[in-house]
């Protein structure tokens, strides 16, 4: 039962709030909230948005909105909004049934294959995207391993692959919100339609979905948006074929000469107009399609036993997406490392280990591995816990201000990273006198933080909608303070949604280039810049090696970590 | 509201400690940077004396501390650059590398409170534009007399130290020898065999564009690179991706390539090979220069005397680049002698080049 609130008659808020234990005025803690995410996101946006309006000292806008209405950005914007719902659509395709087999069979329990449907994700959108090019492209392996399949392979050079290489890069995102979903229906929700006679699809169609129909458009959101602002796959295969998205555009203003961030800033307005749009969507389907389903009451996991048939059905759809998302692209990726002489090819003789032996001597006399980690870890570390307070904070509050924090907080995902990290090296180098942050490793972290925070509170958000607030009144009512209830309930069912928003924080710092490549302090050197000067200047082996060596890396660590998370998990999480 | 600014302030020290603790064990456990950060706590004292020795007006300034160098690949040069100027001054090299675009971002980004002291640029045309800009300082550094007098400006602010040239790469196993000059590449039988490096991403590529159409002029120009468009010419990339392309034998022929990559593929054993056609080519000096806003300006200039040092220059004939100086050559690549050159206007090439980027890219996805 909630406390009676003398101020608010309206919300069932509590009109004090403590938190960590302390008693504070109520907005207290969004208002420090907003404090941060102003300086660490709203700043740089500022810094670089004022190159695009500020002509001399003063305002003018007709450079920007004639950068803006440029008919030129006509066929940019329809190739954009195109893509981004190809991809979505692409995505929903692979993900559902993937979300639905693994949620509700027993194939739930192979744990390993969490980790492995993480790949590729985890692999670099400008790798995966050379390995598809590698495979499919004339002479390339696919033809080579079947000569007799003529150029057919060569149709790969579509806007179907630029979807497809896309689609399959990104559903990993849209596939743990999906499950996570999922998993949280309960059995008896299924049950009692089933009892009431409902067939499979009817089940389907009036029960689980619609319970779910608000995390799909938090999941289609962060996968339309991330979709918008994604540079590496563009930038190969897209250009390639001829297809330009404003992402390539805005990189092309920010990176060559003559060097134009206004012209880029006011671009990406554009972008940010149109993520706006989207989130305000998505937020009116989740707010309306939004079930608590994490209740008081027991909730058993469905978990079917799939007749014979079903089975061997339901391993052959993961065996097909794990062959087409991680088998392809790595066939390339690994060959093009063990290869000797790439002109050759597949071919006898021509292959060898000398490229890792050469990675591993140039590993040994740097520690850019080693910086990664320590990035990937601090980076993923600070964003989560922010988030978390951020999630948390939005959803307890429920005032207009936190709608506006959560809107900042999800800015960074709406620009593509070029944009917010030039704004971050222009604001960090202004106040560098006040505040020595820049060239340093710190501002590595510190930007990573800023770009990613979005996926935290994504998460965290997700698995909040899903908590019933009796269980939180419950806990209220026994006497616990709100600290203690955050503390004992609250926070225990959110771990899953902070472990996994950590973990996708975790690999895509690791892996970051954009970033890792302006703001580097000098002579450091991560493992996306060392794969890129491989390829730029060096030997494209050994940044296959290299791409190679991670992936074995972050896969191993993420199932040990999970393994061992799984080991602590006390009885009282698993509601 | 006073105790929220304050709870603020501490807010935001917190993250700024967060920051740099966040950080700490990165730095103990890099190699280069842990050098780096001893190395600037080491160096603050010496910095010091020579502010003071400045001040007293003591001549030869003793040079110590660092010098910060912004460099475009290959990266193997530049890490034997700094390692090499390093040994012989005892001045540390902090390096950012980079493509010429993100070294232009970055200086750009870091206007407010500069950090570099040197860059060197991959395109000629992007030197004399940072010239043409007022942001470097005129300095006339050792055996600058024997550059090569179309490889320096005549006010003494960029030098090219090295250069590259763009030439025909080709796949020796799709086609054994080629000889052909531009306009004969777009003969029937090298349809869709061709492919060229974006030039709104190289640099090398652009400038060559632009020279090739300010020789011939614009309409004679274009036809030439409009058939080689009509005989399925495409466009896989910046220079890496494009070689890609011809080494993995997608594509037979790269036209316009840059040539010092194609020479170290060659030398691993890799099937391909390289000319420039008769018809004439551009050699674009890579330019180095002191910024004007350089915090150390003394190493600055020690670091624009040691690039065009004996050392450094046979540095840069090792990395099959042109050396810049007119008295050393280079044994394992065509010199300056060898390669035909196409007469061309600089200033025309730095106004038109962008545009006629674009053009091409257009031609090319028609």
């Amino acid at each position: 039962m909630p406390e009676p609130s003398p101020k608010s008659s309206t919300q069932s808020v509590p009109s004090r709030v403590y938190f960590w234990g302390r008693r504070q005025r109520r907005g207290l803690l969004p208002s420090l909230i907003g404090l941060v995410l102003v300086v660490l996101i709203v700043l740089p946006i500022v810094m670089i948005f004022a190159r695009a309006v500020m002509v001399d000292g003063r305002l003018e806008f007709s450079g920007a909105i004639r950068t803006m209405t440029n008919p030129e950005n006509l066929t940019t914007i329809s190739n954009t909004l195109l893509l981004g719902l190809a991809v979505v659509l692409g995505t929903t395709i692979i993900t559902l049934p993937l979300a639905l087999i693994l949620a509700r069979t027993q194939l739930g329990r192979q744990k390993w294959l969490d980790t492995v449907l993480m790949i590729p994700f985890m692999t670099p959108p400008y790798i995966a995207s050379m390995g598809w090019i590698l495979f499919m492209q004339k002479r390339g392996l696919f033809q080579q391993l079947l000569p007799s399949s003529g150029a057919w392979s060569e149709k790969f050079f579509s806007f179907g692959g630029l979807v497809l290489v896309m689609s399959l890069h990104i559903f990993p995102f849209m596939l743990s919100i999906l499950k996570n979903a999922i998993t949280n229906i309960s059995a008896n929700m299924e049950e009692s339609a089933a009892v009431f006679g409902g067939g499979f699809f009817y089940r389907l169609r009036r029960v689980s979905l619609p319970l779910i129909s608000g995390n799909y458009a938090i999941g289609a959101l962060l996968v339309f948006v991330k979709t918008l602002s994604e540079y590496g796959t563009p930038a190969t295969l897209g250009r390639r074929i001829g297809f330009n998205v404003f992402a390539t555009n805005i990189h092309q203003y920010a990176t060559i000469s003559p060097i134009d961030f206004g012209r880029a800033a006011s671009l990406s307005g554009v972008l940010i107009f149109i993520c706006m749009a989207a989130w305000l969507l998505q937020n009116h389907i989740t707010t309306r399609a939004s079930y608590q389903l994490v209740g008081g009451k027991g909730n058993r996991v469905g978990s079917k036993k799939l007749s014979r048939l079903s089975l061997i059905t339901a391993w052959f759809l993961i065996a097909a997406v794990i062959i087409v998302a991680i088998g392809i692209p790595y066939f390339s990726v690994i060959s093009t490392s063990v290869i000797k002489l790439r002109g050759y090819g597949l071919a006898a003789g021509n292959f060898t280990f000398a490229h890792y032996l050469t990675l591993f001597e140039s590993l040994r006399s740097r520690s850019t591995f080693l910086v990664s980690i320590m990035l990937a870890i601090s980076s993923a570390s600070i964003a989560t816990i922010l988030g978390t307070i951020i999630a948390v904070t939005v959803n307890r509050f429920k005032s207009r201000l936190s709608k506006v924090v959560e809107a900042i907080g999800l800015l960074p995902e709406m620009l593509p990273g070029i944009v917010l990290v030039i704004g971050i090296m222009l604001f960090w180098n202004r106040i560098y006198r006040f505040l020595p942050l820049y060239n340093t490793i710190g501002i590595m972290v510190l930007a990573y933080v800023t770009l990613f925070l979005p996926f935290t509170i994504q998460y965290v958000t997700s698995s909040l909608s899903q908590i019933g607030e009796n269980l939180i009144q419950a806990g209220r009512a026994f006497g616990g303070s709100p600290f203690y209830v955050f503390r004992r309930i609250t926070l225990p069912l959110l771990v899953k949604g902070i472990f996994v928003g950590w973990t996708m924080t975790f690999i895509i710092s690791f892996r970051e280039l954009v970033t890792a490549s302006l703001v580097a302090p000098p002579n450091t050197l991560v493992v996306s810049t060392f794969i890129m000067r491989e390829f730029e200047q060096g030997s494209v082996s050994v940044g296959m090696a290299m791409a190679v060596i991670c992936v074995l890396f972050t896969t191993s660590a993420l199932s040990a970590l999970s393994r061992f998370i799984d080991r602590q998990k006390k009885p009282a999480i698993n509601l | 509201m006073r105790k929220l600014l304050w709870l603020a302030s501490a807010m935001l020290v917190c993250l700024g400690l967060i920051g740099c603790s966040g950080s700490e064990p990165d730095v103990k456990n890099t190699q280069p940077s842990s050098e780096t950060s001893s190395a600037d706590t080491a160096q603050r004292e010496p910095t010091a004396q020579s502010d003071q020795a400045q001040t007293t007006g003591s001549e030869p300034e003793a040079l110590t501390g660092k010098v910060v160098v912004y460099m475009p690949s290959p990266a193997g040069l530049a890490d034997k650059l700094a390692a090499g100027f390093q040994a012989a001054t005892g001045i540390k090299v902090e390096q950012f590398q980079g493509t010429t675009g993100e070294i232009l971002a970055r200086l750009e980004a870091e206007a407010a409170n500069p950090v570099a002291d040197v860059v060197i640029l991959a395109s000629w045309a992007d030197g004399l534009s940072l010239k043409n800009a007022g942001k470097l300082l005129s300095y006339a550094p050792a055996n600058s007399d024997k550059v090569y007098p179309t490889w320096k400006d005549d006010g003494n602010f960029i030098f090219g130290t090295s250069a590259s040239a763009v030439g025909v790469i080709y796949n020796t196993t799709i086609f054994p020898q080629v000889s052909a000059d531009w306009a004969e590449l777009a003969d029937e039988k090298y349809k869709d065999q061709l492919a060229i490096p974006d030039p709104e991403k190289s640099g090398s590529c652009k400038d060559f564009l632009s020279g090739y159409l300010n020789n011939k002029g614009e309409t004679e120009g274009w036809a030439v690179w409009e058939s080689l468009a009509a005989n399925g010419m495409t466009v896989p990339g910046a220079n890496a991706a494009a070689l890609e392309a011809v080494t993995t034998g997608s594509k037979g022929i790269l036209v316009a390539g840059v040539d010092y990559n194609a020479y170290s593929s060659k030398a691993k054993g890799e099937p391909v090979d390289i000319y420039y056609p008769a018809g004439g080519t551009v050699i674009n000096p890579r330019p180095a220069m002191i910024l004007k806003t350089s915090p150390n300006v003394g190493n600055a200039k020690a670091f624009m005397d040691y690039l065009l040092s004996n050392d450094a220059q046979n540095l840069v004939a090792k990395a099959y680049l042109l050396p810049g100086r007119n008295d050393i050559t280079s044994p394992n690549r065509a010199n300056v002698s060898d390669i035909p050159v196409l007469v061309t206007d600089w200033d025309w090439m730095v106004a038109n080049a962008g545009a006629i980027a674009k053009k091409l890219n257009t031609i090319c996805a028609k």
